[in-house]
């Protein structure tokens, strides 16, 4: 038994050494027995699978690491079998809260002193930043990069496939900040050309003259200093997809070439003396409401039509309020590893404020105010105090001159107690000094959409 | 009705994004009539989603699942039993007899999310397997 003791004692504390010497490690550490049980797992895994040590140790390591290759072609598999090594292969994971993110995994071979096979060891860490970066600089945006549980852009989403693979003209009409390009880039990424260019455009960023050249390119000589052909962003998105932004700003005399380009499939650039055919598909968003611009004679029926062949309308932000939490989550996420910050979340009564806030420039402002936020915040919650006072300014969602009727008073004004508590129904019974049963009933009497 | 599992060899599948198989159980009142092997024929979520649609499935038992995917299959009125481990016949065992909610079915770290964790419409619905 004495023997025992101290033996017992030293394997307690070098197994405790071993630990601090994990934890200290940045990047996910765990090892695995010649089973592919874990027999060790460090803080950093922890943090990044959201598996804790206590839960993790002891299972299986695909059922912990859930990476997309532990069925079909497992790292730690290939390096027992073959004793080589695996370096920064890049995989996906999903969290224990449904996240998938992007890992860069190594793989060794564990030996004792005496060289006797005990396990492997698996180091991984979140390569998100690097994985949002490479995306934002080619803009392999798809539609798993839209953050959303609300039933409108659920039914988009629903639809977005067969849209994709139509190749039919398609308008996207939503306020500014809604993510209209963000669906545009994601009808291209999943359609049958995806592999062939996306070429944005705003139309409403260059005068009539430039948008010409532009959009159509210019032969040499077309004009002065224009020494060489130039092509246009039709001629760069050939086979691929041109993306026209602010389409509702441009011109009657711009809106009639663009209704021949898009009628005829010819546009001649500048100073050409002939027509070029394309084979370009035409994406455009607005966020005016073009129905009412055709309407009072600015924007050409036909063009309207020609557009118009599928229409995709985007709800504004403050229609979308069960996304505001998504949303945060995923900012919050984004900027600690941009910022290499620890901001747990945000506290019970900053999410009042943002749920009570309606948006005018809807998921940019909300990243915006989240970026501000995380300037402020040291680190913990982010607070009441760390947002722009602006946001406590609650406007009224319609004109106060406006006479409305007593049943849409009282329905706006529960409305507004419901986001101001974060849409807890019992919380805002109490402050409305009614039964919550009375609250319900309301509720289900004023056609309230509560988010799930 | 029809229940999928998303399946690998003999157990449930880890992650079901990039799952290939789903053992589909069509059950009836007097109980399973017939088991079918499906073939998952993309990894896209939305066309995946349209799939199980296609199908005709109504509850899909499955292990780790992304959110965007968890969300595709949802809006198709799927009932999602999501982040489940276990060897297949136990876990139809378990899901017959209302023991998917035990530790033992839950993948590590993940029991939050596990049973009848479908977020949105189909929440707090259970299809009850009679017979």
């Amino acid at each position: 038994m004495k023997s025992e003791k101290p033996a017992k004692l030293k394997e307690i504390y070098s197994s405790d050494e071993q630990n601090i010497i994990l934890d200290s490690i940045a990047d996910g550490v765990f090892t695995v027995g010649k089973d592919w049980h874990i027999t060790s797992f460090n803080r950093a895994a922890e943090e990044i699978t959201k598996v804790s040590r206590k839960e993790a140790v002891g299972q299986l390591c695909k059922d912990v690491l859930k990476a997309d290759v532990c069925e079909s072609n497992c790292c730690l598999r290939a390096t027992m079998k073959t004793g080589k090594p695996i370096v920064n292969k890049k995989v996906h994971i999903i969290d224990a809260e449904g996240r998938k993110i992007p890992i860069s995994i190594s793989t060794a071979l564990l030996r004792d002193s005496k060289g006797k096979l005990l396990g492997a060891v698996e180091t991984f860490r979140d390569i998100s930043v690097e994985e949002d970066l490479r995306k934002a600089i080619h803009a392999k945006y798809s539609f798993t990069d839209i953050i959303s549980k609300n039933h409108r852009i659920l039914q988009l989403f629903d639809i977005l496939p067969d849209i994709a693979t139509s190749g039919s003209t398609v308008l996207i009409e939503g306020e500014s900040g809604t993510g209209k390009e963000l669906f545009a880039r994601a009808i291209h990424n999943l359609s049958p050309r995806k592999k062939q260019p996306f070429v944005a455009v705003n139309c409403s960023a260059l005068p009539d003259t430039l948008l010409e050249s532009e959009l159509f390119g210019y032969k040499a000589g077309a004009f002065t200093d224009a020494r060489k052909d130039k092509p246009g962003r039709f001629r760069l998105a050939e086979n691929g997809t041109l993306f026209l932004d602010e389409i509702g700003e441009i011109t009657p005399s711009m809106q009639v070439k663009l209704l021949r380009v898009l009628q005829e499939k010819t546009y001649e650039p500048l100073g050409a003396t002939e027509s070029l055919k394309h084979n370009v598909r035409i994406i455009t968003a607005t966020n005016k409401n073009l129905d009412e611009l055709v309407r009072d004679g600015s924007f050409r029926e036909d063009l309207y039509y020609r557009i118009n062949v599928f229409k995709i309308s985007l709800p504004p932000l403050r229609e979308r309020m069960e996304d505001i939490p998504l949303l945060i989550d995923h900012f919050i996420t984004r900027f600690n590893t941009l910022q290499k910050k620890n901001i747990q979340g945000v506290s019970e009564e900053a999410m009042s404020v943002l749920m009570s806030y309606n948006y005018p420039g809807n998921i940019r402002e909300l990243a915006n105010i989240i970026e501000r936020a995380f300037i402020l915040c040291k680190g913990g919650l982010i607070e009441k105090k760390n947002l722009p006072e602006n946001i406590f300014i609650l406007k009224p969602d319609h004109d106060e001159n406006e006479v409305v009727s007593l049943r849409d008073a009282e329905a706006g004004y529960l409305l507004k107690a419901l986001k101001q508590n974060n849409w807890d129904r019992l919380k805002t019974a109490r402050q409305l000094g009614m039964h919550k049963s009375t609250l319900y009933r309301k509720i289900k009497s004023f056609g309230i959409k509560l988010p799930s | 009705m029809k229940v999928a599992l998303s399946v690998f060899k003999d157990s449930i599948s880890t992650v079901f994004d990039v799952s290939q198989q789903l053992l589909v159980l069509e059950i009836n009142g007097a109980g399973e009539q017939k088991r079918t092997m499906v073939k998952l024929e993309t990894i896209d979520p939305i066309r995946r989603a349209s799939q199980l649609s296609e199908e005709g499935i109504n509850v899909l038992i499955c292990g780790a699942i992304s959110m965007p995917m968890q969300a595709s299959v949802s809006a198709r009125n799927i009932l999602v039993y999501p982040f489940v481990r276990g060897k297949v016949e136990d876990v139809i065992s378990a899901y017959r007899y209302g023991k998917l909610g035990q530790a033992v079915y839950a993948l590590p770290g993940c029991r939050r999310r596990g049973y009848g964790g479908s977020r949105g419409r189909n929440r707090g619905a259970h299809h009850r397997w009679r017979g």
